[in-house]
């Protein structure tokens, strides 16, 4: 009996062993604390000297005095930095390759999908990395009238489901004023839309369900915006076409969210007014923009809107999608402000807030390191954790 | 210790109580302040076009709108006063037929000679220079420096059916007040212009027979339309998914419009047979009817005048306003008559004055309006009396676009748009010095330089 | 013998004296005398009350104490004003208008005048607007060489109404393009070599071949000699200071047309003394503030400045409101008058017969119902080598006439 128990406890223990180093083998990855950096969480008060505490990709724990496990790996970040990893809210990043961006030639088109169009193994996504960017927002572009779904997406990770938070959950739109009739086709799609809506309901709500109404791709598409199942987003230019999708919003209720829009400030009040979020300029470096319109953001953070900065890549660079918070911060803007519009506000605009957008306990473990005060330009990214995991190191990329 | 306490608990509670009460009183006041703050305008020569001319008379205006005009006004005490000794002031100008603040491009449908649910509201641009200015409606001050207040603006010439037009304001505080009328009307095209596009795609209207068939097929389509939607609406009782902004077939809608007579139809034709085209379509569908420009009007003044129609006239100095830069055809040349106006008003026709304003490239967007008291000046020299003219630009011009209960002249009740000349309104020295849309002083000649 | 003679002669003296019309008259002799009306001789301040002398086409004599002779047709003009017939100096009135790219070979047996539709009602038009005498010719192509004739609006014989015909230089510049300014300099070098060549080749008697034929430098030749001016269309400042720093380097004439931005360097064309012809283009384009304001500019920068309407871009007729729109944007009302009259004549190198009302000048003169730049102001009788060419009491019998 002793001899047994005896081997049965070795077993066990040796089972722990192996386990335990198992898990201390995957444990390097799986946790680990950042600790001594000044911590933006973004949606809670900065804290000095904080520590954070990651565990199987998600974070755990956050916090001025901590206690840790014992044995887990401490990555020292004292003097540094940390904010959450950006997110980008509106991109092409992966989709503009070999010209699969725009289904130009079908003027709407809101059956394609992006997801079906994404190419991985470009370097795209680590300059993205290395800007600090974890989350973007990529689809179609702009060329369309309504154009296809997008994919919210990690830019770091091995497995790609794992890396999609969200395929599709927005419709595209491009007004580009420059013809009278865009505006009353829009809105003769959305009747049509409605009544096509109506249609499948009075079919449901049938019992004998003779035979069902033509199924339309794109009709429906359109109805899920109605149905406030997805979020009308449009690319707009000219301040008048911001008010007419405004009265649109009015009329069908959906819900819209304004790309580019670079004369939203004209028309501050009025989008407040209806609570629409506004993916905004500036789009640093490659966009000369007047400075009346790198004032307005100001003026249209302090009206009330809930603005979010993005790349538009290709037009500007993952890499500093940071800087169109520093531009903004120079403009006026508060630090706090400009921090949100790279982070929890694209985040919740995207509806992936659950997961990412600021450093809280059940978020996921997207953090961005630096060596500087996060808004300045001298401050450059040392570390960028993705789902826990280290996806840049800006020392082992200079030992190369 | 009991009145320390006692002290402390009303301390506590009634001072943030007062203050809050005070602070709100604040508010409130501050809320009310635009709604009744008063303004006098003393002093100057009135002319209301609402028949008397006032000499050093008085305009009360309280908020928006003007309470009081005369020559013997109370003049509260808190009024603020602005002086206009020796100045000329007049209600705001209206220009009938513009497209200001349309940006060149949003000017027609090329693809499509028919599109009565092309609404120009949507085209309307008053936020000044692209990416540019302040937030808020901009404050143009090259179209204020002719005195223009309203306008009516509307899809371009070069197709049948144009879409709906609108009559909107050239400032005010918000984008909703702005709009006074829309739709206003149905723009169509009767004559060469209507014809110019479609040459090129060998597409119909090719001719003015293709024109009128255009417009009466559509009519007819309409009149079908409505019939099955009174059906339709007779069925289904109570259900109705339409609202007043997005009607259920845009396009047929419309035109319904226009056969319910809720908006009438503005139709440019010069000629007099085109003008006798636009009236036998009208006699035929039972619309109401406008006529654009109407060189050839004079001819059949008597006809206009029995059937109530107005006629809202281009510039005296330019008046071929169809066609680019080919200021004269031969045969519109002949139709001319440089006694229009004087004629068709001695004859009881109600007519305006309106600029037919357009952008020309790099030299400008449409501001010709700005000059519509010259060009009024010089309809003056042709047989219309000065008072008369001057109607053509203001109350006349809200008469036609139906808009007179709120613009057009200086009345008890009406909205406080106003301008304060420097000499007489038709002296081509005279420039605007003021202008007060809404009450507000929208615009100083000596308020700043570009 | 003697005693006779003498006695005759003054039998005959003193028979003159009493009967003035025994003397010798001839029909040209006749005098037409416009009374009463306040004249702006564009030459002069205005006179209020003058009496002009009219005699044979020309201008007798003007002034405010002038003795009518006896004889004279009087025609009171009372509370009326008189200006000079109005000119042009550039306009494209009876051009027919596919005209753009034609290329019109130069030499005597094409006549401008044949490129001219004289039967164009605009004619008419423009006469009734007061306009007497223009500059006109095809369209504004971007390329050398052109016609331009300089014609009176109205006469009796065509060939009469012509008081200048002219192969013109004429360039536009439409681009910013900086490839322009090159070419340009190496075309006006070509052209002094290609001057050089035909000189050298007449000179040699017409030796062995002649040199190639290139009639777009042959067209610079007479202006780089000095014999014909160069007229640049233009609209951007940088394009005229290319031109003006071409004239300080090659010493030609130069006149800018349209130049709507030449009040942003008026100084640069003061200093040239360069004549300038402008906007405002009365109020059918939509100009905007700071070019009408420019006019004053350019005059108080003391450049000379002539207003035109380019018809048909503006009516011919509208010259008049042309002037009047400078004087609402600043510039004083006599040189605005000028901006009408006599600087396109002085421009234009005509002004030995136009552009004034002074003596010997052709008895071109607009009569007006009052204040001649007011727009409710019209003209009612316009005079054209003094005969009365327009008269508003009597139009319908005109209209007739010209049918």
């Amino acid at each position: 009996m002793k001899r047994e128990r005896k081997c049965f406890w070795y077993f066990t223990m040796f089972i722990f062993l192996v386990s335990g180093l198992g898990l201390g083998l995957s444990g390097e990855e799986d946790t680990f604390a950042l600790k001594g950096a000044l911590v933006h969480p973004v949606t809670s008060a900065s804290i000095e000297g904080a520590t954070i505490l990651v565990k199987k990709g998600k974070i755990v724990a956050l916090g001025k005095d901590i206690s840790l496990p014992e044995g887990i790996r401490v990555v020292d970040v004292r003097g540094k930095e940390i904010i959450p990893g950006l997110v980008d809210p509106h991109s092409h990043i992966g989709v503009f390759a070999a010209n699969d961006a725009n289904e130009l030639p079908q003027p709407i088109g809101p059956e394609n999908r992006a997801l079906d169009a994404l190419h991985l193994d470009l370097p795209d996504w680590m300059e993205a990395v290395k800007g600090g960017v974890t989350t973007v927002v990529t689809g179609p572009g702009s060329g369309e009238r309504m154009g296809g779904q997008s994919v919210t997406i990690k830019t770091f990770g091995k497995d790609l489901e794992k890396r999609i938070l969200k395929e599709s959950g927005e419709l595209k739109m491009a007004v580009n004023g420059v013809n009278l009739s865009h505006i009353p086709t829009i809105q003769a799609n959305f009747l049509k839309a409605r009544e096509y809506l109506k249609k499948w309901e009075r079919y449901e709500a049938e019992a004998d369900k003779a035979s069902p109404p033509e199924r339309d791709l794109s009709l429906e598409a359109l109805a899920k915006v109605l149905k406030g199942e997805e979020v009308l987003r449009v690319h707009v230019i000219w301040a008048n076409d911001i008010i007419s999708f405004l009265k649109m919003k009015d009329e069908f209720g959906f819900e819209l969210q304004f790309i580019h829009a670079p004369e939203a400030w004209k028309v501050a009040e009025e989008i407040a007014k209806r609570k629409v979020g506004v993916i905004c300029m500036p789009i640093i470096l490659s966009i000369n923009l007047p400075e009346d319109l790198l004032k307005g953001i100001v003026t249209l953070q302090r009206s009330g809107v809930k603005i979010a900065m993005h790349s538009d890549y290709p037009v500007a660079p993952e890499k500093w999608f940071r800087l169109n918070a520093s531009l903004a911060i120079r403009y006026g803007l508060e630090k706090e402000e400009a921090l949100k519009a790279i982070t929890i506000n694209p985040a919740e605009m995207a509806k992936v807030d659950t997961r990412v957008g600021s450093i809280e306990v059940g978020k996921d473990a997207d953090l961005v390191v630096l060596n500087g005060p996060w808004y300045e330009i001298s401050s450059t990214v040392e570390k960028v954790f993705v789902d826990g995991i280290l996806a840049y190191d800006s020392l082992r990329e200079e030992e190369r | 210790m009991k009145n320390f306490r006692r002290t402390k608990l009303v301390f506590n509670s009634f001072l943030p109580l007062s203050l809050t009460l005070v602070f709100f009183i604040f508010c409130l006041g501050r809320e009310g302040d635009r709604e009744t703050q008063l303004l006098a305008i003393k002093g100057g020569t009135i002319l209301t076009m609402a028949g008397e001319r006032i000499e050093e008379g008085v305009v009360l205006i309280k908020g928006k709108k003007i309470l009081a005009v005369g020559k013997e006004v109370e003049i509260p005490e808190e009024a603020a006063i602005f002086d206009a000794q020796g100045k000329h002031v007049l209600p705001g100008i209206i220009d009938s037929m513009t497209y200001y603040g349309i940006r060149p491009f949003d000017l027609n449908d090329m693809e499509n000679p028919v599109t009565p649910e092309n609404r120009i509201i949507f085209a309307y641009y008053p936020f000044g220079e692209f990416m540019r200015g302040k937030e808020g409606i901009n404050r143009d001050r090259e179209i204020l420096s002719g005195g223009v207040t309203s306008v009516y603006i509307a899809p371009g010439d070069r197709q049948v059916i144009g879409g709906q037009g609108a009559v909107v304001k050239t400032w005010a505080e918000s984008y909703d007040e702005l709009i006074l009328r829309e739709p206003a009307a149905l723009d169509m095209t009767i004559g060469d212009t209507a014809k110019y596009e479609m040459k090129r795609e060998a597409k119909t209207p090719v001719t003015r027979m293709g024109i009128s068939t255009l417009i009466r097929t559509n009519l007819l389509q309409a009149q079908e339309y409505l019939r099955k939607k009174k059906e339709a609406e007779e069925k289904e009782g109570e259900e109705k998914e339409k609202s007043p902004l997005f009607p259920r077939d845009p396009r047929m809608e419309a035109l319904a419009a226009l056969l319910n007579q809720e908006i009438p139809a503005r139709i440019e034709a010069d000629f007099a047979d085109d003008i006798r085209t636009a009236l036998r379509i009208a006699d035929e569908f039972g619309f109401k009817l406008i006529i654009d420009s109407g060189l050839g009007a004079y001819k059949l003044k008597e006809t206009l005048a029995e059937k109530g129609i107005p006629v809202v006239l281009g510039p005296p100095t330019h008046p071929f306003v169809q066609g680019g830069e080919v200021s004269m055809t031969r045969e519109l040349y002949r139709e001319m008559n440089e006694y229009n106006a004087s004629e068709l008003i001695k004859a009881g026709v109600l007519t305006s004055l309106a600029s037919f304003g357009f952008g020309f490239g790099r030299f400008g967007y449409a501001t010709q309006g700005r000059w519509l008291l010259i060009e009024a000046a010089y309809l003056a020299g042709f047989g219309v009396p000065d008072e008369e003219v001057l109607k053509m630009i203001t109350i006349n011009a809200a008469q036609i676009l139906g808009v007179d209960d709120r613009v057009g002249s200086i009345e008890a009740g009406k909205d406080a748009d106003l301008i304060i000349l420097d000499g007489y309104p038709l002296d081509i020295k005279t420039w605007v010095d003021e202008v007060f849309i809404d009450g507000v002083n929208v615009y100083s000649r000596k308020g700043g330089r570009k | 013998m003697r005693k006779n003679r003498n006695g005759v002669l003054l039998f005959i003296f003193i028979l003159i004296l009493i009967f003035p019309e025994l003397l010798p008259s001839s029909e040209e002799q006749e005098i037409l005398a416009l009374k009463g009306a306040k004249v702006h001789t564009a030459a002069s301040p205005p006179i209020p009350s003058a009496v002009v002398l009219i005699r044979e086409g020309k201008i007798l004599e003007v002034g405010s104490k002038v003795a009518i002779p006896q004889g004279a047709t009087i025609i009171d003009l009372e509370g009326k004003e008189i200006i000079p017939g109005l000119i042009d100096e550039h306009s494209h009135i009876g051009s027919y208008f596919d005209v753009n790219e034609f290329t019109q070979p130069l030499g005597p047996e094409n006549r401008a005048l044949d490129a001219l539709n004289l039967d164009d009602e605009d004619w008419y038009e423009a006469l009734k607007g007061g306009v007497t005498t223009v500059v006109t010719g095809p369209g504004s192509g971007e390329r050398m060489g052109g016609q331009s004739v300089t014609i009176k609006t109205w006469g009796k014989d065509p060939l009469q109404r012509i008081l200048k015909e002219s192969r013109e230089a004429k360039m536009a510049v439409n681009a910013r393009d900086l490839s322009h300014i090159p070419s340009i300099r190496k075309m006006f070098y070509k052209a002094l070599e290609y001057k050089d060549k035909w000189e050298k080749y007449e000179a040699s008697e017409k030796k062995g071949a002649p040199p190639e034929k290139d009639l777009a430098l042959e067209a610079l030749v007479p202006v780089l000699e000095g014999k014909e001016k160069l007229r640049l269309h233009v609209h951007f400042a940088n394009d005229m200071l290319t031109f003006l720093r071409l004239k300080d380097e090659f010493g030609f004439d130069l006149t800018f047309i349209h130049s709507s931005e030449a009040y942003k360097i008026a100084r640069e064309i003061a200093k040239r003394k360069v004549p300038v012809i402008t906007l405002p283009l009365a109020t059918r384009i939509p100009v905007c503030d700071e070019m009408l304001l420019g006019i004053k500019e350019l005059f108080e920068a003391g450049v000379k400045v002539s207003l035109h309407t380019d018809h048909p871009v503006v009516h011919q007729k509208l010259l008049r409101l042309n002037a009047g729109m400078a004087i609402r944007y600043g510039v004083p009302e006599e040189e605005a008058l000028k901006m009408v009259t006599l600087n396109p004549a002085q421009s234009s190198k005509i002004n030995s017969r136009v552009g004034s009302i002074e003596k010997g000048k052709d008895a071109d003169l607009v009569v007006l119902n009052g204040v001649w730049y007011q727009p409710r102001t019209r003209v009612e009788m316009v005079f054209v080598d003094g005969t009365l060419a327009y008269d508003r009491a009597n139009e319908e019998k005109f209209k007739e006439e010209r049918k």
